[in-house]
């Protein structure tokens, strides 16, 4: 969504917002690139605790040391990086997913009706990739094939419809969505990371499992709404597919709230992640993050210098999202 | 009406069980799950004898602790068994997943993997902590809410509400985890403020009215983190709806009827505007016990919250699973409790006599 040209001083709060998510999003695209003096995750162990530069001691260590001897900065850098390859991802996708099962589930209800012998090849194709007995895909093979043979012979004889199942498309996702919801996110974060450390592939996955609910139900219930819509009646009576329908004029209308939504689903995102780390729950030691800088303040309370710069850059990430979407929301309204 | 009740909480019911039971599934069929956590470190220094052992009596050892803990038994139902010709096994009823699901009905948790504890006791000493802050801070939460909430709905202009209000909105957005941090920081710092311990368990508990004030001095900066985190999301849409309540025409004849705007507001608008704020209070409960999750890691409380963050840092399933069985109790309570005050404060709901 391209903001519609303003003066640039009209709405300051939003330039600034946008201005330091800039910030954050270059210097974590440029993170390999940048004169780091030190590596973020290695401890200089002659300087544990160093305040920073500018108030005396530390040699290059712009931003001081934590009370392992890691290097601030550079710690900020990669925690900017972080956010781009894990938050960002994650919530794309989550509002991807989200939307798609909303606006199906809103669109169809628990109508949707396909044919039945489909149904039998999807079966026969998920038992395939279950690897089940060879017998059963035969068994399977051959009862769709019969159906499909008896479908087309009475429909030729008769002029019916086909047999068909209806799919509770609905169910399944207002389902979904209530299993997560039972408990709140955080709890069921710290649940699904207890094992092993995560890899950054299967945090993703997991922080979009957790987020995709509220954008379906916010795109299920816009999409109720527009389903009632004249214009959605006009379509249908013009004898367009109902496929079509959905995806070109229905969609897109379903989808407005999201606008809105992203910024803030991406800062609520962020800060669960961060607490994730900040906890030190299903991370490997060596990965740093925002989060796990500002757990390591507890080790040595007096160094603020260490829980200052991520606490801050944490503050205005998600101060900065909120003022977009509140800019959104105003506008889409 | 009882039947609607009874059916949105037999779904809530049906999802908590639906969510433990993944988890515990997820916890068995992950590589490096619980047999992980019971074994004694590699680098575990107090077992010299560990790494003498050799290779087969390890697997022994193995072997008997998989036995001890139940882990011998295939996990679900059927099961998949691997190898060029794929066969799918059923197990009957002897497996893990039957096995934990009988014992969890009959109100048995399991037993700690790190002590061999029974995990009830252990939650039941942590919700003594838990528990009290928990519903103190919603307490707290609640009524500070009401008092913003109507002071913002009484004047709405001026830079006093317009500051309350931004800061309402920037504490919103925070994580707990840094309001909690920044409150530790500033107040419990020997560097900054030292205005109140941040540990409870440094110093002896007395008896009698010291008792209590000793606690409540150990509870206030926790019991602060709580509120302030939850303030916003209470006092905003209360403010909200008070503001359209003021403007409808039974308001403006409750002030033309003489009555003082701070009356109006009180007897006639909040309980209007209080229905919306139930649905939020469904919420609340949940959202604490997540929060005093971060809150008692950081003050060091030895509750319920503290008990799952370090379960699932050693990856200590039974309490993970239990804790989580806990939350969503919670929130099955909440829902009850948000149901029946919507009765209180709804007369239209009321059953007719």
């Amino acid at each position: 969504m391209k903001p519609s040209p303003l003066p640039p001083l009209a709405q300051p709060g939003y330039w600034l917002a946008l201005a330091w998510l800039g910030l954050v999003a270059a210097v974590g695209l440029l993170a390999p690139w940048l004169p780091l003096p030190y590596p973020a995750a290695a401890p200089d162990l002659l300087h544990i605790a160093t305040p920073p530069a500018w108030l005396g001691a530390g040699p290059a260590h712009y931003l001081g040391t934590d009370a392992l001897g890691r290097d601030v900065l550079a710690g900020l850098v990669v925690g900017a990086r972080r956010l781009l390859a894990l938050s960002l991802p994650a919530v794309g996708l989550a509002t991807l997913l989200g939307a798609l099962a909303g606006a199906t589930a809103g669109f169809w209800g628990n109508r949707l009706r396909v044919p039945l012998a489909a149904a039998t090849g999807l079966l026969a194709a998920a038992w395939w990739g279950w690897s089940l007995p060879i017998y059963f895909i035969f068994i399977l093979l051959i009862i769709s094939t019969l159906l499909l043979i008896i479908i087309k012979w009475r429909r030729a004889a008769a002029r019916q419809a086909a047999l068909t199942v209806a799919l509770p498309l609905d169910g399944l996702v207002m389902g979904a969505t209530t299993l997560l919801g039972a408990v709140p996110r955080l709890i069921l974060l710290v649940a699904l990371a207890a094992g092993t450390p995560l890899a950054p592939a299967q945090l993703l996955g997991v922080l979009a499992l957790l987020a995709w609910p509220e954008p379906a139900r916010l795109v299920r219930a816009q999409m109720l709404r527009v389903r009632a819509l004249p214009f959605l009646e006009a379509a249908r009576a013009s004898g367009l597919p109902e496929g079509r329908i959905w995806w070109h004029h229905a969609l897109p209308h379903a989808c407005r709230p999201l606008w809105a939504f992203t910024p803030l689903s991406l800062g609520g995102l962020i800060g669960l992640e961060s607490a994730l780390a900040f906890l030190g729950i299903g991370q490997a030691p060596d990965v740093v993050s925002w989060g796990s800088m500002l757990a390591s303040v507890r080790q040595a309370p007096a160094a603020w210098w260490v829980a200052a710069g991520p606490g801050l850059a944490l503050l205005l990430t998600l101060l900065s999202l909120q003022q977009i979407a509140r800019f959104l929301a105003k506008k889409m309204a | 009406m009882a039947r609607w009740l009874l059916a949105r909480l037999g779904r809530a019911a049906l999802a908590a069980w639906g969510i433990a039971s993944l988890v515990f599934l997820l916890s068995r069929l992950l590589p490096g799950g619980p047999e992980q956590a019971a074994q004694p470190e590699a680098g575990d220094l107090s077992r010299p004898v560990a790494g003498r052992q050799s290779a087969a009596s390890q697997a022994l050892t193995q072997q008997a602790l998989r036995q001890r803990l139940g882990l011998a038994e295939p996990v679900f139902y059927v099961s998949r068994v691997a190898g060029p010709p794929v066969t799918w096994r059923w197990n009957g009823l002897h497996n893990q997943y039957h096995r934990w699901a009988a014992q969890v009905l009959r109100g048995n948790l399991g037993q700690s993997y790190r002590n061999g504890q029974p995990v009830t006791t252990l939650l039941a000493h942590a919700i003594a902590y838990s528990l009290p802050l928990a519903a103190t801070a919603a307490g707290l939460a609640v009524a500070v809410a009401l008092g913003l909430g109507l002071y913002l709905a009484r004047t709405p202009h001026g830079w006093l509400p317009a500051l309350v209000r931004t800061g309402l909105a920037a504490l919103q957005v925070t994580p707990l985890f840094l309001l909690a941090l920044v409150v530790v920081l500033l107040f419990a710092n020997p560097d900054a403020l030292n205005l109140l311990p941040d540990s409870m368990l440094d110093g002896e508990p007395a008896t009698g009215l010291p008792a209590l004030g000793y606690w409540l001095a150990r509870a206030a900066l926790p019991l602060l983190s709580l509120v302030l985190a939850v303030l916003p999301s209470l006092t905003l849409p209360l403010a909200a709806a008070l503001h359209d309540e003021a403007a409808l025409d039974y308001a403006t004849t409750a002030r033309a009827k003489g009555l003082t705007v701070k009356a109006m507001l009180w007897r006639h608008a909040l309980p209007n505007a209080l229905l919306p704020l139930l649905t939020t209070l469904t919420e609340l409960l949940p959202t604490l016990v997540a929060g005093t999750v971060v809150v008692e890691v950081l003050f060091t409380i030895p509750g319920s919250g503290r008990l799952l963050a370090e379960a699932a840092a050693a990856h200590d399933y039974p309490l993970v699973i239990a804790g989580v069985l806990l939350t969503a109790a919670v929130r099955l309570l909440s829902l009850v409790l948000a149901d029946v005050l919507y009765f209180l404060a709804d007369p239209r709901l009321r059953p007719t006599a």
